[in-house]
Formats: structure tokens, sequence, C-alpha cells
């Protein structure tokens, strides 16, 4: 341990946290019709401090608050993809907040926050930590799903959503605590070693285990603690959708993937078949479910539960290939999740309309939107060319180089039943034919009309040419499964 | 230089990004982008073509290479490169100044048409996918270029969509290629079963050191031969070929003459190294390659539109060049190549200029044009010429050379054959100029007219290339000691050298040629009708174009419709109703039914979770 802890490796968290203050203080100062501004400066801060945080990438590993914090190739990727996660969420509120919300200073300054939450998630080096930053990120998303005050479904929402999460909180706190008696320790290289000496995983270890698995589950919205999701999925204001679809579950998988490889990885022959069944389970049920929806976000709610149990696929057959797999298919996920609700967000602006039914014939009325949400779900589904196949591809070949060949079965079968309601929503906006009087040409605003694009664009050229991110990320797992030979790094 | 011949296919594909999204609001731009990026593509190959003279210098040099990674996957790694050497050089050679001279013509030939910029966009698509095709350096690469040129083939001989025949030739024309591109997919993954890559110079080195069974050599390269048998129209899958001049002048000249249909014989030349360990598939091309030869060009000399002598004939050289591969003649089939190409552009955009001066496309409605054409008269003059085989013109040298080569690797018989070959050409190729441009004007062709500048200039061009690219052959300096010594199987460099006696023969041949043409169809003392009446049977076949239309008609219609509304129905029945659509019912009815668990209800949820959690520990303390 070093003499002294190094400050200067924590400045992206520092200006993240300032540029949150910053915005609260602003916000006092200005007239309220001009504080959409404070988007953009939140937007505009975030791309300046990844531009700052960039260069730390640098194969550098440190800990500091003796293994609490690490700062790392691994952390550093996440807290890129958050930042980045975060910025364009926030430059996709801008002319939502504006027509729909109130407390803009609040709203951007709160989703900083989360972002330094994901942030602070992905370079906990032990549980207590990972626990306070999982609930800062809790705690901002509780607030900002209930953040459309005057909708009666916006605060149903929240209110199921603070209730679920202070239980399922409850339940991953009793978890580390049982986990704590019985190993000691709560450090995640420290409990590697507890578990390369005690095989055995029984008794109040076991309980504790299941707690912290059901806990985490809840935050990723696993089957069957995922039934909170589609409600408030539904109910929170449209970004935040997107925000807790993409940002809360990368940030969720940053943490359970270096839990499980940097603490877990010794006990992985007991505890795999049982995040394997979870996985199948999770990506038959959301896919299965969301075939009967009719309402487009409760469709993507179940739609991102059925990505869930492709991630935790990712998990159960934990190795460098399938980590490097499982963080190729979140940043894939990502853009093609943001890619599709900004689409989504651009349309409910101009029509306040958010049902399946409501898309038909959106080609006519917006060629760009509709072959927007089109390649975006054909990427989910995982077809060749888009993110969504090459992800899904390297996903699934790590599980099936790990003899979970069954599970990427399974997985298939789920991509295969996830097309249809894709392609439902695809017929409607190509085939049937806009409703009378609701026909008129949609206007997108140039900046949701440039992220929409940008998204577009990162799921094609991931599709086609990922070979520079899966580099970035070989990097990245090299740091949380040094074990891994040399060959085992690159995606065989 | 020789790192940025990546620039080479990357010009036009921008132009074709270019036009295919911005295009419609710059419709004046159109021509302009096309033919300026591909101005560059050819400029920059001269710059890679002057790279490799001065670092070729050195010995051991044989190809240069650069490639990068695209997906890693599966114990094999994929990459994009590509391979500059002498092959692809005349290739790339070939094309860019091919579509470059073309798309200036098009200019003034397609002013009219309000589809310009589409026109421009797929032609730069083309020339895109084409110079990929040549310079991928991976078989993976080389089938992704191969179906682009396919489908840019389709689009633009259906470029008159609305006009029926041009509609159904197209459809035929990707059907037909369609069949032989199967083969060259079963080979390609044949070959990537047995070697792990696609890497065309890990599948050589494997060929040379015998890591690849002889059975297996055998069985590639006849797969990908049936490729070149579809792309470059042998028998038996030549039928679309004729069909394809539906298309746009232009087209029928870049296209369906001097660059996509070679690439059948391109592919063979590029998979050389098979075909020479593989007696049986050398056999096989040099069979194909006569045989078609032979058939066409009888076909040639009797059908009237002269699209179609042109298009027949076209089907010859192809023959031609695959006759001398198949005969171990990788030099002579790349020039006679190389030659073609030239002399059949000029061919080709003459004969555009002559139906868009006079309204004709029959060869029995015109006559004496060069009255009213006199440079269209010349330049297509020398192209007839060249691909008939008169000294000192371009066709002679390549001619020379195939017929030597067939003569050294097949022996007297095979020489006869392209010997014949020779006479015929020459044969057709006078029938086509003299009844053309010689003889008496027709009145109804009194407003005929010479082409615009911007039409002839590319044309001429052409003719400059048909006239002395011969000369080519020859040595110069040490640097250039001749086509011999730039294209070359193995080590075995070779200058060129002319046997006398098939010299002379071949000259005789088609000198007689272009005779026997004029008595003929100028002077009248050989009339035609006696000899058409005394073989009437032969000549109802080969205007028939031996019923292999029939025949392949029949064979759809009684054969493949019958089986396939068969296997209609079983879809209809047993797949879709009970397979699809039972398994579709079962999944939705489960899905709305599992949506009643979401009830809204709090407690519900938090249930869910214990229930969830109870399960979990349970089957783990179980497991």
């Amino acid at each position: 341990m070093p003499a002294e802890v190094r400050f200067d490796l924590l400045w992206p968290e520092f200006l993240v946290a300032g540029l949150a203050f910053a915005i609260f203080t602003l916000d006092f100062f200005l007239r309220p019709e001009r504080k959409n501004i404070l988007g953009w400066i939140s937007a505009i801060g975030l791309l300046y401090i990844i531009a700052f945080t960039i260069p730390f990438l640098n194969d550098e590993s440190e800990s500091l608050f003796g293994g609490l914090y690490r700062v790392d190739d691994y952390a550093l990727f996440f807290k890129v993809l958050s930042m980045a996660i975060g910025g364009a969420v926030i430059l996709g509120s801008i002319h939502y907040v504006g027509k729909y919300l109130t407390h803009p200073g609040e709203y951007y300054a709160i989703i900083l926050l989360s972002v330094l939450a994901m942030m602070m998630m992905a370079a906990s080096g032990e549980l207590l930590t990972a626990y306070l930053s999982l609930e800062l990120l809790s705690f901002c998303l509780y607030i900002l799903s209930g953040f459309a005050l005057h909708d009666r479904k916006s605060s149903e929402a929240s209110v199921k959503y603070i209730l679920l999460g202070a239980f399922s909180s409850g339940l991953l706190l009793y978890g580390i605590v049982l986990m704590y008696g019985a190993m000691g320790t709560t450090n995640f290289a420290e409990m590697a070693a507890f578990l390369d000496g005690h095989g055995e995983i029984n008794g109040r270890l076991l309980i504790g285990l299941t707690l912290l698995v059901t806990g985490l589950g809840f935050k990723m919205a696993a089957v069957p603690f995922h039934m909170w999701a589609p409600d408030v999925y539904e109910g929170a204001p449209m970004p935040i959708t997107a925000y807790i679809a993409v940002g809360s579950k990368v940030a969720a998988f940053a943490l359970v993937l270096r839990l499980f490889a940097e603490g877990l990885l010794p006990a992985i022959d007991q505890w795999n078949i049982l995040i394997a069944g979870m996985a199948a389970v999770t990506m038959l049920f959301g896919n299965v479910v969301a075939l009967a929806q009719t309402n487009i976000k409760r469709m993507l709610a179940y739609s991102s539960v059925g990505q869930v149990g492709f991630l935790l696929m990712g998990v159960a057959s934990l190795s460098t290939l399938s980590s490097n797999g499982l963080m190729v298919h979140l940043v894939g996920y990502s853009a093609t999740n943001l890619a599709v609700f900004f689409a989504i967000i651009a349309f409910y602006n101009y029509t306040g309309k958010e049902e399946i039914s409501d898309f038909a014939g959106l080609a006519s009325r917006s060629p760009f939107l509709a072959a927007a949400i089109t390649i975006s779900l054909f990427s989910l589904a995982g077809l060749p060319f888009l993110a969504g196949f090459v992800t899904k591809f390297y996903l699934f070949s790590a599980a099936a180089a790990e003899d979970l060949l069954w599970l990427a079965g399974v997985a298939m079968v789920a991509s295969l039943i996830s097309l249809y309601y894709y392609l439902k929503v695809a017929r409607q906006m190509y085939i049937s034919p806009a409703t009378e009087g609701e026909d008129s040409t949609i206007k997108v605003p140039a900046l949701l009309y440039g992220l929409v694009g940008v998204m577009v664009i990162i799921v094609i050229l991931i599709g086609l040419y990922p070979e520079p991110l899966v580099n970035l990320i070989e990097d990245a797992t090299a740091v949380i499964l040094p074990g891994g030979d040399a060959s085992a790094l690159s995606l065989r | 230089m020789m790192e940025w011949a990546w620039l080479i296919p990357a010009m036009p594909a921008i132009a074709f990004f270019f036009l295919a999204t911005a295009g419609r609001c710059l419709p004046n731009w159109s021509a302009i982008a096309a033919t300026g990026t591909m101005a560059v593509a050819f400029i920059v190959f001269w710059f890679v073509l002057a790279d490799w003279f001065s670092m070729s210098a050195l010995p051991e040099v044989k190809a240069f290479g650069f490639s990068f990674d695209w997906i890693k996957a599966g114990g094999s790694t994929f990459t994009w490169g590509m391979v500059i050497d002498p092959i692809s050089l005349v290739m790339v050679g070939l094309v860019t100044a091919a579509a470059l001279g073309i798309q200036i013509y098009t200019w003034s030939y397609m002013s009219h048409e309000p589809r310009f910029t589409w026109f421009f966009a797929v032609h730069s698509l083309f020339a895109a996918a084409m110079l990929a095709l040549v310079l991928a350096d991976n078989l993976l690469l080389l089938y992704i270029a191969w179906e682009l040129v396919g489908i840019c083939s389709y689009l633009l001989i259906g470029f008159f969509y609305d006009r029926r025949p041009a509609a159904e030739a197209a459809k035929k024309a990707f059907i037909t290629t369609r069949i032989g591109d199967v083969g060259l997919l079963i080979g390609i993954l044949l070959l990537f079963a047995k070697t792990g890559t696609f890497e065309l110079s890990a599948i050589f080195t494997m060929v040379e050191n015998g890591g690849i069974s002889e059975t297996v050599i055998t069985a590639a390269a006849v797969l990908l031969f049936l490729g070149a048998i579809g792309k470059s129209a042998q028998f038996p899958l030549h039928v679309w070929l004729p069909d394809a001049m539906e298309g746009p002048t232009p087209v029928s000249a870049l296209v369906h003459s001097a660059t996509m249909v070679v690439a059948g014989v391109y592919l063979v030349a590029r998979m050389f190294p098979f075909y020479e360990h593989s007696e049986s598939a050398a056999l096989m091309v040099t069979l194909i390659g006569a045989f078609t030869a032979v058939g066409a060009a009888a076909i040639a000399l009797v059908v009237t539109d002269i699209k179609r002598i042109l298009a027949y004939s076209t089907l010859t050289d192809l023959g031609f060049m695959l006759f001398a591969l198949g005969a171990g003649g990788l030099t002579a089939g790349m020039f006679h190549l190389l030659i073609h190409g030239f002399s059949k552009a000029i061919l080709f955009l003459g004969a555009g200029s002559i139906s868009h001066g006079s309204g004709q496309t029959d060869i029995r409605q015109m006559g004496g044009l060069w009255r009213k054409m006199p440079i269209t008269a010349v330049i297509f003059g020398i192209g007839a010429l060249s691909l008939g085989g008169v000294p000192p013109f371009g066709g002679f040298f390549s001619k020379d050379e195939v017929i030597t080569a067939v003569f050294d690797g097949r022996g007297w018989g095979f020489m006869a054959i392209a010997l014949l070959i020779g006479f015929m050409k020459a044969l057709y190729m006078g029938r086509v100029f003299f009844a053309v441009f010689l003889g008496k004007l027709k009145p109804e062709n009194e407003h005929a007219h010479e082409s615009s500048m911007v039409m002839l200039a590319p044309m001429l061009v052409f003719a400059l290339l048909a006239l002395f690219g011969g000369f080519l052959a020859l040595s110069y300096t040490d640097g250039y000691q001749g086509f011999g010594y730039f294209v070359f199987e193995g080590t075995h460099q070779h200058p060129f050298h002319l046997n006398k006696g098939i010299a002379i023969g071949s000259i005789a041949l088609a000198v007689s040629g272009f005779i026997l043409a004029w008595m003929a169809y100028v002077q009248g003392s050989l009339k035609t009708e006696p000899i058409i009446k005394r073989f009437s049977g032969v000549h109802r076949v080969l205007i028939n174009k031996y019923y292999v239309d029939e025949v392949y008609q029949w064979v759809i219609d009684k054969v493949v419709l019958v089986f396939g509304r068969f296997i209609a129905f079983f879809d209809r029945a047993f797949i879709n109703d009970i397979g699809i659509n039972g398994t579709g019912s079962i999944v939705t009815t489960t899905g709305r039914f599992m949506r009643y668990v979401q009830s809204g209800k709090l407690y519900t949820y938090a249930m869910g979770m214990i229930v969830g959690f109870l399960g979990l520990a349970l089957a783990w303390w179980v497991s």
C-alpha cells in the first residue's frame, strides 16, 4: 500500500461531482426560460471530462484507500462509457425537459451525480464501497423516475421503485453482512483468497451469496427480480427510461463482472450453473413476454430484461473470452438502445404518443426515424453487419467455448423470438398506413437528428469493424482477469 | 505509393455513396463526381505501377500486400487486404482506364436520360467492386466483391427496367450467374475447411508444399471454375450474356465485354497454382474454353443485331482466354484479356455511336455508313482488325501468344482448333465491319450523323491502345523486358517469341477471313444466300443458338417449377401451418398468460423477489 493516497487519480470523479454542484448552483442564477443552457453545460462539461480522462488509460493499476477503490483500465473504460452515456442522455433530454418537465437544474445535476455513482461502481474494490455507490445511483434514479411531477404514472413508478429498491437494498446489505461473517472480509481479492482456501460454499456463505445475487439481480432486472422494470420504464420520463435501461445496466454489470471475476472466480464451478439457469430463464421470459406488449416502452423494458439474460450468460461462463464478449455486448447494447430511445423521444416530443400502433406509417412521416428505429431494432435482434450481431457472436461463442453450449442454444432461440416483436414494430412503420389525421411529417430537431444519427453510425461501425473496440476491451479485461493466458486474450 | 493503393477502389466507392445519398439534390454534379473520382483512381494506379517497377527490380519480390484485421473469430482472423502483383496491376489498369473512358463517353451518350445520376452511382459502385475484386488478397473479400459486381450488372442491365426485355435479361443474368456463384462459394468454403484461412498467399503456399491433397485441389479448382463459367459466360452458363445487351451500350462496353465478364478469367489466372497442380481441372478449362469459343464464333457469323454479334464475339474471346489459361499460358491469357478489353471497348462504343447516329441496330439495315460517320468507321475498323488478329494491331500479338501457348501446352490438335477460332474471329469481324460501313448507303440512313467529340475522344484513346497495345509484348529496357517478364507463372519468365510457322499460318487465316468477308458483303462475288440455303439446317440451329435457351426453359417449366410447387405445398401445410404458426401461437399465448403475473401490485412484486430468493437458495443448496 502506498504511503500517500494518490488523489490525482480521482480527478475524473472530482470533476463530475464538481460539475454537478456547479449546475445546482447555476440553477439559482438563471431565469426559468434560460435553463436549457444547463443541459448544454452538463453535456459539454462531461465531454471535456471524457477527453481529460482518456489519457489516464495507460495500463496503470492502482489501489486507493487500502483496496477500497481501484483505478485501472477496467474502471476507466467504464468511467468513460458511463460519462458518454450520461452525456448522450442529457443531450437527448434537452427538448424533452423543455416540453414536459420542470426543475431542469436538479434534473441535470442529479443525472451527473448518478454518472458519478456509476463511475464509482466500476471502480469499487470491495463490497461496501460497491454498496454505497449502488445506493447513490439508485437514489438518483428514484428521484429521476418520479420527475414528471404532475404525471401520476411517473409518481407511481417512482414510489414502486423506491419501495422495492429499498427492499432489495436490504437483502443486498444483509447478504454482504452474512458474507463478511463467513469470510471475514469484503475485499474482492481477499474473498478470492478465502474461496481458494475453503472450496465449499455452504451455510451462511451460501445464504449470503444468494442474497447478494438477489439484490444485484434486482438492480440488473434479472428474472425473477425484474418486476419493477416494466412499470418504472413505462412511468418514468422517456429519457430517464433510456438512462435506466442503458446506464444502470452498464454500471450494474461493471460491478458484477469485477465482483465475480476478482472475488468469486475460484468457486466458479459452484455458482456458474445457477447464474446460467438465471440467464436462461431471464432471456426466455423477457423475450416471450415482450411479444404481448402494446406499449413501446414496456416492450423495450421486457426486451432489455431479455438482454440481461444474454449478459448474464457472459457472467455464467466467466472467462477472459466471455468477459470480453460481455463488455463488447454492453457497449453495442448501449449504443443501440440509445438510438432507439432517442428516436422514440423525437417521436414522442412531436406526437405525445407511445403505443406501438401509433408508429403506423412512420416510414412516410419521417423516413429517418423509421430507418433509425428499424436499424437499431435489427441490431438488438442480432442481424448481421450491425453491432448486435457481432457482440452476440462474441458472447455466444464465449459461452459455447466454456461448455455452456445449451445456454448459447437457448440464447439463439430467445434472439429468434425477439426478432418477431421487433419486426412487428418495423411492420407498423413500413407497411401499415398512418391513421387519418395523424399523417403529418414529424419535425425532428437538429440535436435529436444528430444524436440518433451518431448512435446509428456507431451501431453500424461496431457491426462492420469491431476490432478497435475489442482491443480496448481486451486491455480492460486483462486487469480483472490477469490469469488469462495470452492466446485467450484475443477473442478466439 | 504502394500503400495508397486502397484509394483505387475507395475513390469510386466514395462516389457511389455520395451519388446514392446526395446525388438527387445535385444532379449536375453526378457525372463530375463519378468521373473525377475515377480519374483519381486512375492516377493512383499509375503511381502504384511506377512504384512496382522501381521496387520489383529486387528479384525475390513477387507481390506486395497489406491488410488489416477485420474480425477475429472462431480460431481465424478475417482480414481486409489487397495484393499488388502483375496480374492485379493488369486488371486495375484495364478497369480504371476503361471505366474512366466509358464514363466520359456516357456524359454525351446518356445526357437525355432522366436517371443520369443513378446510372453514374451504379457505374461507380461497379467500378469500386470490380477493383476490390481484382485487388482482394483473400477469397472472402473476393467473394463479396464478386457478388457486388453481380448486383451492379443486374442493376445496369435492367437500367431501362420499364422495358420488359431489359428486366427479363437482368433477371436472367443474375440467376444464371448465381448458379456458378454457388460453385464458387462451395469451393471457397471447401478451401477454408481444409486450410483454415481465406488468405490467397497462405493457400498457395499450402498448394506448393503439398499441404492440400490432390483431390481437394482438383475439387476446389473445378468448383472455382464453376464461378468463372457463370461470370465469364462459358458454356453451359453462357445464355445470359447475349441478352445482357439489353442494357445501355456503355454498360455493355464496360461491364459485359471489357471488365466484369473477364472476372472469371481473372479468377482462373489468380488461382493459377491450382490449375498447375491439377491436370484434369486444367484440361476442363481448356475444353470448356475451346468449346465455347468455337460454338459462339459460329453464332456470331449468323446473327444480325450488331450488339449481339459483339456479344458472341465476347463469348469467343473469353473462351479463347480460358483456352490459353487451361493450356498453361498465363501470360498469353492475361495479355489477350488486356488487348481484348481495349479492342472490345472500342467496338461496343463504336456500336453505340452507330446506333446513336443512325438509329439502327440490325446490320442488314446498315451499309455505307462510313460516309456519314468516318471517324467512327476508322475507330471501329481498328477494333475489328485488332480482334480479327491482323498485324500490327494488338489483337494479332495476343492471339498469336495464345495460339503458341496452346501449341506448347496441348500440342497440334488443340492448336488447330485455336487457328480455326482465329479464322472465325477474322471472318465475323470482317462481316460486321464491311456490312456496316462499306457498300451502299441506304436511303433511310441519310440522316445519320457523326457522334459528338465527347463520345469520340475516349474511343480514340482506346483505338490507340488497341493499335499499339500489342507492342507491350516486346522488350524495351531492362526495366520492362516485355509482357512475358511482367506476368508469368512461377519463375518462368519468357520473352515474346514468334513461332514463324504459326504466325504465318494465323496471319494467312486472318487475312483470308477478312477477304472472304469482303467478297461476301462488299464485292458480292461470294453469295451468302446459296450457302445459307445449302446448310439451312445448320443455319437454323445457329440462329436459334443451338436451342439451349429452349432446353433450359423446358427444364425450368417441367422440372424445376413442378418440383417447386410440391415443395411450396409441403412448406405451406407442414412447415408453415403446423411448424411455424403452431410454435408461434404457443409462444404468444404463453406471453399473454405470463403478462398477468405483472399485476402492478407492489406486494406481488416483493413476493416474487422472496420466492425467487428462496428458489435460488434452495436450488443452490440442493445442487
